[in-house]
């Protein structure tokens, strides 16, 4: 098992974080937060860079890349912080669009011509069994009707793949709805740069893209997105490492700088090692689903709720070792301590997995939500 | 990024499986006449070293004349977890082979080679490894044991503590103080000591799982008189060399650790299903979550420790390392103790022998060394604060 970047995925990840760096400063992060600007113009860069075409195959115009560079794409776009669909894009509209073999939209996305996301999660739930949103079909293709929760940039792409259930047979299907087909009402206004939404559906015209037989591909794609987040949020994680990190490194007190300080030196260790075991931990479940290993379902599960547990120590202590300063909302990092915390309650939260892992081992009896 | 290791690899996993299955002490073998400490080494334990020596099963990543067969890091990683997962010791004095030996390849004499280490990989002679004393624990550097020369001799004064083995061992790689005149760092030396030399005194120290079995012990040096032949490497260029030998013993242990995590896991596994049907209904769910927990951290060191293996093998500097020791020993304590508490009041069982069976506070106990010993946790994070991310000495 090697779970070291190979040398061109350490040049593509430096690559993004330098495009990053200069495309997505905290200043654009900032803007969006106060409401300034939706981030568009990160967007059409991204495009222009042909980062939505990364993990589509070949054939339909992508670079055909793995899922390891999906998930390092996700990782770098958690550590800037970034708005705007291309995270639900690559991690979830691009997956569902892959299994279900829609080569036309997938050349819409390669071009940059369409962003999408997932709308499947109902309620708190973003399990498939307890999905009641319906699908009628129709002559010329589909009627949706229903109600979805926290959709991943959902005031901000231009399509869901919808997963609904047929009103007449009761089986799953995956279904294209055009944003402007529904009610789209933005939520998560605490961290408005993941543009969440709720999206309500009454007879939105759809298309159909698989109307039956989904569940194991769409498990798939949950791993996928679940892992994405995963990564997304270590990003998140990792920056906030960094930027605790600088702090106790200049600011002084008792004349001393206060990184110098054991008590805090311990914690700074702490960290480190959450944030390494977390990426370790993600990074499996990334190349396990990259090389469609059958660990996979277990292995996204285990870093899920891995990135759970970094995210609440990085939180914490990010926040707590920088004192006031970090309090304030002049200062940067709150950007990175709302992701972090957003991620947590999106794909499902830690306790959610550990429950999935805890049935998986036959250690309770199987819920099925 | 894989999953799987090179096909050449696995044939060279089979290859050692193969011959394992045909060479390997029995159970009954080695259950007769246990090991008791880590140089201790049984009859059978000799002739195994010698078996795994002859054919180059011992070291395999050193030429055949040191009991390898050259092979590479990959091979090395594979043999080290099946020879952990089958349940035959590759060796009975780890620090011997893992660290005193290595240290003399690098920096002993040819003479010091012929007459310490290969004995010890043929399985003729076991070592100790004299570092810690009463003040100088974590604070290694120092030490105060003296080593005087006198005309072609040392003489040694002073006293080690927590030495592991020192009760059995034939020999100590002795750190001591040649001189005490210059920061305390640079008057450090390695000597070669033969335990039967006069004025040597081994005391154990009973544990507290398993007294009658000691494996710590204080060694007390009393106008000790060794050939200046003995000493290792350069005069007061100890300090240089500690730093290789406990890179040796890191190099070592991060596998075992995983290996060890992942069989008290499985034992976990086996154990948790009737321990929790037994439970009440509201308890089940919260039990489930501890195992769970311990089930995640299993694969969570397995991935960190061989991510900073790739690393390594690249070239790369490794921070894995001191994270792993960090890591590693408090998830398997965390596991032993979680196993324990979920068992009930049949964990305070104490068998004669000294077992690895998780599930008993014996098993807890006994595992609890693990962060207190070759650098204690809260050394890890001070190594890791200051080497790794560049936060100032307080």
């Amino acid at each position: 098992m090697d779970l070291e970047l190979s040398d061109d995925q350490q040049m593509l990840r430096d690559n993004i974080r330098t495009v990053l760096t200069g495309a997505c400063p905290p200043s654009l992060v900032r803007a969006v937060h106060e409401g300034t600007s939706d981030g568009a113009e990160l967007w059409h860069q991204v495009v222009d860079l042909g980062w939505p075409a990364l993990g589509i195959r070949e054939e339909a115009g992508g670079v055909g890349l793995g899922f390891v560079e999906v998930a390092l794409l996700a990782e770098e776009l958690g550590r800037a912080a970034a708005p705007g669909p291309l995270l639900a894009t690559i991690s979830q509209f691009v997956p569902v669009l892959e299994e279900f073999d829609c080569i036309d939209l997938l050349a819409e996305v390669a071009e940059g011509r369409r962003s999408g996301s997932l709308a499947v999660a109902e309620g708190s739930s973003w399990g498939l069994h307890s999905i009641s949103t319906v699908a009628e079909v129709t002559a010329d293709g589909a009627r949706i009707t229903g109600r979805k929760d926290a959709v991943l940039a959902g005031s901000q792409v231009d399509s869901f793949a919808v997963v609904a259930r047929d009103r007449t047979s009761g089986q799953l299907g995956v279904y294209l709805v055009e944003r402007s087909a529904a009610t789209v009402i933005p939520t998560g206004a605490l961290e408005p740069t993941l543009g969440l939404a709720d999206v309500v559906f009454d007879g939105a015209p759809a298309v159909v893209l698989a109307a039956a037989g989904v569940e194991a591909a769409l498990e798939r794609v949950l791993q996928q997105a679940t892992t994405a987040m995963t990564l997304h949020i270590i990003g998140a994680c990792r920056r906030v490492f960094e930027l605790t990190l600088d702090y106790a490194k200049i600011r002084v007190q008792y004349d001393r700088v206060i990184g110098s300080f054991q008590a805090l030196k311990h914690r700074f260790a702490d960290m480190y090692l959450m944030v390494e075991k977390a990426n370790a931990l993600g990074y499996f479940a990334a190349v396990a689903i990259a090389e469609n290993d059958p660990r996979r379902a277990e292995a996204s599960h285990m870093a899920k709720a891995t990135a759970g547990e970094c995210q609440r120590l990085l939180v914490e202590d990010g926040l707590q070792l920088h004192g006031g300063i970090g309090y304030t909302w002049e200062n940067d990092l709150h950007f990175w301590l709302k992701r972090a915390k957003a991620g947590e309650l999106l794909c499902g939260s830690s306790l959610h997995h550990r429950s999935q892992l805890a049935a998986a081992l036959g250690l309770i009896s199987e819920v099925n939500v | 990024m894989k999953l799987r290791f090179e096909s050449s690899v696995e044939e060279f996993r089979q290859e050692f499986l193969a011959w394992l299955a045909d060479n390997r002490p029995t159970a009954e073998e080695m259950a007769a006449d246990p090991a008791v400490s880590s140089a201790h080494c049984p009859e059978w334990a000799k002739r195994w070293t010698k078996r795994l020596f002859d054919a180059g099963w011992l070291v395999p990543g050193w030429p055949p004349e040191r009991g390898g067969r050259n092979a590479g890091a990959h091979e090395t990683l594979v043999y080290l977890e099946e020879m952990s997962r089958s349940g035959v010791p590759r060796t009975t004095n780890p620090q011997g082979l893992g660290i005193v030996v290595p240290s003399l390849l690098d920096y002993g004499t040819p003479d010091q080679i012929e007459r310490y280490a290969m004995p010890l990989l043929h399985g003729e002679i076991t070592a100790c490894l004299g570092m810690s004393e009463p003040d100088a624990g974590s604070d290694l550097a120092n030490l105060k044991t003296r080593a005087v020369r006198d005309g072609d001799t040392f003489v040694l004064n002073g006293q080690k503590v927590w030495t592991s083995g020192a009760n059995y061992a034939d020999f100590c790689f002795l750190f001591c103080r040649t001189d005490p005149d210059v920061p305390k760092h640079k008057g450090i030396s390695i000597i070669l000591l033969p335990m039967d030399t006069p004025g040597v005194t081994v005391r154990p120290l009973n544990e507290i799982v398993h007294p009658q079995h000691p494996d710590l012990n204080e060694v007390f040096l009393t106008d000790v008189v060794v050939p200046a032949a003995n000493l290792v490497g350069k005069l007061n260029d100890g300090w240089a060399m500690a730093n290789g030998s406990l890179a040796h013993e890191r190099g070592m242990v991060w596998l075992m650790s995983v290996i060890d995590m992942e069989m008290g896991m499985q034992q976990m596994l086996e154990l948790a299903p009737s321990i929790l049907e037994a439970l009440p209904e509201q308890e089940r769910a919260v039990a489930a979550d501890d195992v769970v927990r311990c089930y995640i951290e299993s694969h969570a060191v397995r991935c960190l420790g061989y991510r900073g293996f790739a690393r390594l093998v690249k070239g790369g500097s490794a921070p894995e390392q001191a994270l792993m020791k960090l890591f590693a020993s408090a998830s398997r304590q965390r596991l032993a103790r979680v196993a324990a508490e979920m068992r009930g009041p049949d964990a305070l069982e104490s068998k004669p022998q000294r077992s690895r069976r998780v599930g008993t506070l014996e098993d807890y106990f006994g595992i609890f060394g693990s962060t207190i010993s070759a650098g204690s946790s809260e050394i890890q994070r001070n190594i890791i604060a200051e080497k790794v991310l560049g936060l100032p000495r307080g």
